[in-house]
């Protein structure tokens, strides 16, 4: 149609010079740089949608503001994934495998870090120190106590859409859970149950509590409960006085220890005594019975002999023994006769008195 | 030619992808959509995916988190029924769920979720104030079953702000609610560290007296028990030596046969017995069988 006259006039209307030649030239250059720029942003803008996932999370491909998938198989494993570049497709990532940890934000005292690193969280406050509402933290007790108590609770997430989708910050909501358990809980626990005489049941009880809050019937966030920790501890302005009481109780239950001691080594130390009595009285009616015994049998091995003669047996068994008295005794004094016929006379002094112990100087 | 059919095309495209932009929008999962026109509220969108729309400035796109949002109230100050100062604060689960009622009572600031909770915070303030007044402190402290009604409570609490959401029409639902923190006025927890105290030295002088009372009690038990068994294991053996006696009686009979010889040969024991050890005897010449040497100072010297 017309291109014909325009290619034609062309020629002439525009001389080709030096200069407006190099222009063109820089321009086409110029616009090659240009698209070449061009292909390689759509092909930035295409590879965009690669993300990875690691070994501890999921994700989920959002499309059109829908999730991809339902349920299970919306979740995305461990690799390498692609999403088509937003905002057709979004990605979210969501920890899952990983044990979550959460720690109670109500309960515990002020305290950073390092002081407990420290050990300076243990000093003990005048007891006249009260307690700030705003800044320290403690749980009331059912019986108007004030202690201080803190759990750890660790969790997996086990529905991670409803995790994302349900809620704007569910670690957030399991933490007031967390907060709620506790205060619960300590709310029906007396001091000394929850310090000392039933720790095990106070953490059942925040466990249990916990995990009915957070559970499809209340809160329904999705996530199972693993494990739950709780450290309970008296007012630091206290500290003295509630040591004092367990100290006292040691103390009795070391006196009671050592009264059961006493009781056990009282008791076996009679029992043994009156069992050897026994046995003494035993030993001892046996020796007279038999004593008797073989008296009397001599007795009767000897009757015969003495009714064979009796002055000569008398007579002979007399100076038997005799002689055998008197070779056992140590002195032997012999009195012979005076020559008025009767025995000399023997003076003995009797000492029997022990000698006096003060002597003149 | 054909760089114009690209180049048309290419142009078609950008023009779909402008009118796309102009047309639709996108609605999350998470999301709720109010759209008014020319100001005015037409429709709000659950349903996730894309949706038309008319181009800016003839309608404009609301959007709100239709999640559940977490809120927790001021730690406030309320008198028990018994007239204990108790301080208090819930936090509460709520979420949009009528984006049309809610878009003209919060959506006139720049962060109507923000609106929303202080709304929230002014309503728990009252339904917690009214609850904790009706109630005794022991019905919030006290072991279970004696009276503590912690999740009654709460049940209370939530019951008020539901109603009052509801009456108002604020397009929101309060999904749970729980107690946050229960706290004493910081000049009542000293009076509370007093009486603390008190108990603890009382329970100190327990374990003590109760300790010493009892350690005495094993004490005079244990002696008690031990003169018990001496005293038994004396009477047994007194009659284990009785038997002895008896039985020794029967063997006894025996020496009547010859009641002399007897009695000679007891005698002669006991005179044996009794000289057995470190004895001095003096005798004098008629004593048998010493009287041998009177009869030899006679007989040899005739």
């Amino acid at each position: 149609m017309t291109v014909e006259p325009q290619n034609d006039l062309r020629p002439p209307e525009t001389p080709v010079d030096a200069g407006s030649q190099a222009l063109s030239e820089a321009l086409r250059s110029s616009f090659s740089i240009v698209k070449f720029v061009m292909l390689l942003l759509v092909a930035l803008f295409l590879a965009s949608g690669v993300f990875t996932v690691g070994p501890q999370e999921r994700a989920i491909i959002i499309r059109l503001g829908k999730p991809l998938g339902e349920g299970e198989k919306a979740l995305l494993g461990p690799g390498l994934h692609y999403s088509l570049p937003y905002p057709i497709d979004e990605y979210v990532k969501v920890p899952i495998t990983a044990i979550q940890k959460v720690r109670t934000s109500v309960g515990w005292f002020a305290v950073t870090p390092a002081q407990e690193v420290s050990g300076e969280d243990r000093n003990p406050l005048p007891v006249t120190t009260p307690m700030d509402p705003q800044v320290d933290g403690y749980v009331l007790t059912a019986d108007n106590n004030i202690v201080h108590s803190r759990v750890t609770l660790t969790y997996h997430i086990a529905d991670p859409i409803g995790f994302i989708f349900n809620f704007v910050n569910a670690s957030n909501a399991v933490l007031n859970a967390l907060d709620n358990a506790l205060i619960y809980a300590a709310s029906q626990y007396k001091v000394d149950d929850i310090l000392t005489r039933d720790v095990a049941g106070f953490k059942e009880t925040v466990r249990k509590r916990v995990a009915d809050v957070v559970s499809r019937e209340r809160q329904d966030l999705g996530i199972v409960v693993e494990d739950c920790q709780v450290e309970s501890r008296s007012p630091r302005q206290l500290q003295d006085a509630f040591a004092n009481v367990l100290k006292a109780e040691v103390t009795r239950n070391k006196v009671l220890d050592e009264a059961r001691i006493y009781e056990n080594a009282t008791v076996n130390r009679a029992s043994a005594d009156a069992q050897s009595r026994i046995n003494a009285a035993e030993s001892e009616r046996a020796r007279l019975v038999n004593d008797i015994r073989s008296q009397a049998d001599r007795f009767n091995d000897i009757l015969p002999k003495y009714r064979a003669n009796p002055d000569l047996f008398v007579q002979q068994r007399l100076a038997e023994t005799l002689g055998r008295v008197l070779t056992n005794a140590q002195d032997k004094i012999f009195l012979t006769e005076g020559h008025d016929g009767r025995p000399k006379e023997l003076r003995l002094l009797l000492n029997r008195e022990a000698p006096k112990q003060e002597s003149k100087p | 030619m054909k760089r114009n059919v690209l180049s048309i095309a290419v142009g078609a495209l950008l023009i779909f992808i402008v009118g796309l932009l102009l047309f639709v929008y996108q609605v999350r999962k998470s999301e709720v959509v109010v759209v008014t026109r020319f100001g005015k509220p037409t429709r709000d969108v659950v349903e996730p995916g894309p949706h038309w729309r008319l181009p800016w400035p003839i309608e404009n796109i609301h959007r709100f988190d239709q999640r559940v949002q977490n809120f927790e109230d001021k730690f406030t100050e309320g008198l028990t029924a018994d007239n204990f100062n108790l301080l208090t604060s819930v936090y509460v689960g709520w979420q949009i769920t009528n984006a049309a009622e809610f878009f003209p009572r919060f959506a006139g600031g720049a962060e109507p979720i923000a609106e929303a909770e202080k709304t929230l915070d002014r309503m728990l303030g009252n339904a917690k104030a009214a609850v904790v007044g009706k109630h005794p402190l022991a019905d919030f402290l006290s072991p279970v079953g004696e009276g503590n009604k912690f999740v009654d409570i709460e049940k209370e609490i939530l019951g008020i702000v539901e109603s009052q959401v509801q009456a108002n029409n604020y397009g929101l639902k309060i999904v749970f609610l729980g107690v946050k923190k229960l706290g004493l006025p910081e000049n009542v927890t000293q009076q509370v560290f007093d009486r603390m105290q008190s108990e603890r030295k009382v329970l100190t002088e327990r374990s003590q007296s109760e300790g010493e009372a009892e350690a005495q009690r094993i004490h005079s038990e244990a002696d008690r028990k031990a003169q018990e068994l001496l005293a038994n294991a004396e009477s047994e053996a007194t009659q284990i030596r009785g038997k002895g006696e008896a039985e020794a009686a029967k063997s006894l009979a025996e020496f009547q046969k010859n009641p002399e010889l007897a009695n000679f040969i007891f005698r002669l024991n006991a005179l044996e017995n009794s000289l057995k050890d470190k004895s001095t005897l003096i005798f004098d010449q008629r004593t048998p069988p010493f009287d041998l040497f009177r009869g030899v100072s006679t007989n040899l010297v005739k």
